[in-house]
C-alpha cells in the first residue's frame, strides 16, 4: 500500500488526473448542465418564440398575456407571418411558433375546444418538449370562457393527485450519478491501468517474484485505492456543497460506505481484467465501454425497469446497477444501508467472485513466471 | 507548394500503412464506432419505447367511478397493475420495500365527491430514486384521471371550453428516440479523432520516431497536414459505417449526405488540432487517452449530444456555446434531421473551420518547441 502511495506521490500527472481533473470535470459538468442545488431556470424564458395571432380577438390577447405572465416566455415575438416563422425555424432565429388560428375565440364562446398550433424546432432536442410543457402549464392560468358560467346540476371540479414519496432536487440525483462515474472511472484505471503499466515497465514481474504474497499485493492495492476513493468522495462532495450549494441529508457514513462498495466492486473487476495480461491501451478501451455500459444499463439515466429484452438481462446481471441502487436509496431517501440486504448480497458475491477469479489467474501467471 | 503537397501525401500514406499493420488499432477503428452506436441505439430505444412499469392499487372507494379509473389505468401502455391491495399502508409498504415503483390509492368517498361537485383526490406514491419510471406512473394517472373527468362530463351532458395544443414538429417526424443519433455521430467522430491524435503523436513520441520524422527535410507543417489527411480518410470510413447503421435502423436522413461528410471532417479536424495541442504538453499516451475519456463524458452533455444547449442551465449554456464541437453537432442534426442545406449550417461550419485555423498553428508551434 505504501509503495503505491510512493508511486503516486512521484507522479504529478496521476495525482492531478485522479484527484483533481476527474472529480472536477464531472462535478462541474453536472453543475453547469443542471445548475446548482436550488437553482431554478426556465429553458424557454430566453428563447425567441413567435406568437402569431390570426384571430386578433380578446381571447387570443388574454392567451398572450397568460404566456407572458408565466415568465417562461420572455421573448415572445409578435409580427411574424406563419410562413416567415416556419422559414426561420430550425436555423436558430426562432425555436417555436405559436399560432392562434382564426375562430379561436368563437369556438371558446361556443363552449368548444379552442385549438392553438405550435410549430416546434424538433431539431433541437429537449427544446420542443420544454416549449410544449411550458405552454401547457401557462394554460392552467388561462380562463377559456370567462363570460359563460357552468350550468347544469353537476359541476366536476377535478381530481387532485396527492404525491407521496421522498422528493429531492435534480442536482441531488445528478450528484449520485457523478459520484459513481468518478469512482468507477478513476478506480478501474488505477487498478487495471496501474497493473498493466507495471507489466509494461517490467516492475510487475519483480513484484510477483518477491516474497510478498499475491493476496497481500491485492489487499495492499485495494487499501491504497480505498484511501484514494475516500479522498475523491470528499472532493466531489466538497465541490457540490461549497460551489453548487448542495445539501447532503444522508448519513455520511452510509454514503461513504455505499461509494466504497462500488469502488471495491470496480477494483475486483480491475484485478480480473488485468489478470489477462492486457496492455494499458486495452485497459482504457475496456474502461470506456464499462462506463458506457453503466450509462446504458445500470439505472444511471434510464431506470432498469424501463429496459426491455436483452437490455434488461444485461441490467440484471450487471452488479454495478445494484451498487448504484444502494447509493441512490441511502443518499436520496435515507434508507438504512443494512436494510438493502438483497443488493448487498449481490455486491458481496460479485466482489468475492471477481477477486477470487483474479487471484487464481494471477497465481497461474505467477507460477508460469517462476517456472 | 508542390513539395508541401507531396510530403503531406507521403506522411498520410505512412500513417495509413502504420494503421493497417496494427491489427488492434485497425479493429478498433472499425469496431469501436459500431459497438458505441449499438449501445446508443439501445439507449434511444429505451427512451422511445419504455417497458411497462408495475404499480399496486388500493381501491378504498369501490365505487363505479373508481372502477372506471382503474380500468383506464390498466389499459395504458405506461403502467401495469401488478397487485390490488386492501389498505393504503399495504400499498405504501410495497413501494417502500422496492417490490414495485409506485402505488395508487383511491380513497373512500372518491366517487361521491366527484358527483357532488367537490374536489376529489387520489394518492400516488412513487419510488423517486427511479426518476423516469416515476414520471411514467404520474403521467399515466394524470392522463387517465382527465379522461375519467371528460367521460363523466360527456355522460352528464356537460361541456366546458378548453384549449388544445396541436404540436407540429418542423421535421415532420413522429416523436422517437432517434433524435440523439446525429449527436452520437458527432461524439464518435470526436472520440475517434482524439484517438487518432494519440496514435499520431504520443505513441510516435514514446517509440522515439517523432524526433526522427521532425528531423527529416520535411516541413513540420507537411507532417501535421499528412496526419490530418490520414485522419480525414479514417473519419470518412467511420462516418460511412455510422450512416449505414443509422439507415439500417430506420433513420431517414433528410439532408445532403456530402454535407454530413464535410461536417464530420471539420469536427475531426478541430478535434485533431485540439488533440495535437494537448499532446504537445502531455507526453504519455496512457495519460492522454484517459484525459480524452475524462473530457468526453462531460462533452456528451455540454456539446449538445443528448439535448440542445438551450435546455441547459445558464452557465452550461454559455460553456456549450463556447465549444466549437457544439456547432458541429448542431449542424449534423440540422442536416440529418431537418434537411437543411449549406445556407442553414454555414455559420456552424465557419466556426469549426476558424477554430481549427487558430488551434492548429498553435499546436504546431508548441510541438515544434518540444521536439
Amino acid at each position: 500500500m505504501f509503495n503505491e502511495f510512493r508511486i503516486l506521490r512521484r507522479n504529478r500527472s496521476a495525482i492531478l488526473i485522479s484527484l483533481v481533473v476527474i472529480p472536477f470535470f464531472f462535478t462541474a459538468s453536472l453543475g453547469a448542465g443542471r445548475g446548482g442545488e436550488g437553482e431554478t431556470y426556465s429553458a424557454t424564458s430566453e428563447l425567441p418564440i413567435a406568437f402569431i395571432d390570426e384571430d386578433l380577438s380578446e381571447a387570443s390577447g388574454r392567451l398572450y398575456e397568460s404566456l407572458v405572465r408565466s415568465e417562461d416566455f420572455n421573448m415572445l415575438l409578435q409580427g411574424y407571418r406563419e410562413e416567415d416563422a416556419l422559414a426561420t425555424l430550425g436555423k436558430g432565429g426562432l425555436y417555436a411558433a405559436i399560432v392562434v388560428p382564426e375562430g379561436f375565440e368563437k369556438r371558446l364562446l361556443n363552449n368548444e375546444t379552442g385549438i392553438i398550433i405550435v410549430h416546434v424546432d424538433d431539431g433541437s432536442p429537449g427544446v420542443d418538449d420544454a416549449v410544449l410543457s411550458n405552454i401547457d402549464a401557462s394554460l392552467s392560468n388561462f380562463n377559456p370562457n370567462p363570460r359563460i358560467k357552468q350550468t347544469g346540476n353537476i359541476e366536476f371540479v377535478g381530481v387532485e393527485i396527492v404525491m407521496k414519496g421522498a422528493s429531492f432536487s435534480g442536482f441531488a440525483v445528478g450528484l449520485t450519478i457523478t459520484l459513481t462515474m468518478v469512482v468507477v472511472f478513476a478506480t478501474f484505471y488505477e487498478i487495471a491501468g496501474g497493473m498493466s503499466r507495471e507489466r509494461e515497465t517490467g516492475t510487475y514481474s519483480h513484484l510477483l517474484v518477491s516474497p510478498v504474497s499475491l493476496g497481500s499485493i491485492m489487499i495492499g492495492k485495494t487499501l491504497y485505492d480505498v484511501c484514494l476513493n475516500v479522498m475523491r468522495t470528499f472532493i466531489v462532495l466538497g465541490l457540490a456543497i461549497y460551489v453548487y450549494g448542495a445539501s447532503i441529508h444522508a448519513n455520511l457514513l452510509s454514503l461513504v460506505l455505499s461509494v466504497l462498495f462500488i469502488a471495491i466492486l470496480t477494483m475486483g473487476f480491475g484485478f480480473l481484467v488485468s489478470s489477462f495480461g492486457i496492455g494499458v491501451r486495452a485497459v482504457v478501451i475496456i474502461e470506456f465501454f464499462l462506463i458506457l455500459f453503466l450509462f446504458a444499463f445500470s439505472g444511471f439515466f434510464i431506470d432498469k425497469e424501463l429496459l426491455r429484452g436483452i437490455s434488461q438481462t444485461i441490467a440484471t446481471v450487471l452488479p454495478w446497477s445494484y451498487g448504484i441502487d444502494i447509493l441512490k436509496r441511502t443518499t436520496l431517501i435515507g434508507q438504512p444501508l443494512m436494510s438493502l440486504t438483497y443488493q448487498l448480497q449481490i455486491i458481496a458475491i460479485s466482489i468475492i467472485l471477481f477477486y477470487g477469479v483474479a487471484y487464481l489467474l494471477l497465481k497461474l501467471s505467477r507460477e508460469r513466471l517462476v517456472k | 507548394m508542390n513539395r508541401l503537397i507531396r510530403d503531406t501525401v507521403v506522411v498520410a500514406q505512412k500513417e495509413l500503412k502504420q494503421l493497417s499493420r496494427d491489427p488492434l488499432s485497425l479493429a478498433l477503428t472499425v469496431m469501436f464506432p459500431i459497438l458505441l452506436i449499438s449501445i446508443f441505439i439501445v439507449i434511444s430505444s429505451a427512451f422511445g419505447n419504455p417497458n411497462i412499469v408495475p404499480i399496486v392499487i388500493a381501491d378504498l372507494d369501490g365505487s363505479g367511478e373508481s372502477k372506471i379509473l382503474i380500468d383506464k389505468i390498466a389499459s395504458t401502455e405506461l403502467v401495469r397493475i401488478a397487485q390490488l391491495v386492501q389498505t393504503e399502508e399495504k400499498a405504501l409498504a410495497v413501494v417502500e420495500s422496492g417490490e414495485v415503483i409506485g402505488s395508487l390509492v383511491i380513497p373512500a368517498g372518491f366517487g361521491n365527491r366527484l358527483l357532488n361537485a367537490q374536489e376529489a383526490f387520489v394518492v400516488v406514491q412513487t419510488d423517486n430514486t427511479k426518476i423516469m419510471a416515476s414520471m411514467n406512473i404520474i403521467r399515466a394517472v394524470t392522463e387517465q384521471k382527465q379522461e375519467l373527468l371528460d367521460d363523466l362530463m360527456e355522460q352528464y351532458g356537460l361541456r366546458t371550453a378548453s384549449v388544445e395544443i396541436v404540436s407540429r414538429p418542423i421535421s415532420g417526424r413522429p416523436p422517437t428516440g432517434d433524435f440523439i443519433l446525429p449527436g452520437q455521430l458527432g461524439m464518435i467522430i470526436i472520440l475517434g479523432a482524439f484517438d487518432d491524435a494519440v496514435n499520431a503523436m504520443t505513441r510516435e513520441r514514446e517509440r522515439g520516431t517523432f524526433p526522427r520524422l521532425a528531423l527529416t527535410p520535411m516541413n513540420i507543417f507537411s507532417i501535421y497536414s499528412g496526419k490530418m489527411v490520414s485522419t480525414l480518410v479514417i473519419n470518412a470510413l467511420r462516418t460511412t459505417f455510422m450512416l449505414i447503421i443509422f439507415v439500417g435502423n430506420g433513420l431517414v436522413i433528410q439532408g445532403n449526405i456530402a454535407l454530413i461528410y464535410v461536417t464530420t471532417s471539420l469536427i475531426a479536424m478541430f478535434t485533431l488540432s485540439f488533440g495535437l495541442l494537448i499532446s504537445s504538453r502531455v507526453r504519455s499516451s496512457a495519460t492522454l487517452t484517459i484525459l480524452e475519456i475524462a473530457i468526453t463524458f462531460p462533452l456528451f452533455q455540454l456539446a449538445g449530444a443528448f439535448s440542445a444547449p438551450e435546455v441547459l442551465a445558464p452557465a452550461g449554456r454559455a460553456i456549450s456555446r463556447s465549444l466549437p464541437w457544439t456547432y458541429g453537432i448542431e449542424a449534423l442534426r440540422r442536416i440529418m434531421y431537418l434537411g437543411l442545406g449549406l445556407e442553414g449550417i454555414a455559420g456552424n461550419l465557419a466556426i469549426l473551420l476558424i477554430s481549427t485555423m487558430i488551434l492548429l498553428p498553435i499546436a504546431t508551434l508548441l510541438s515544434k518547441r518540444t521536439i
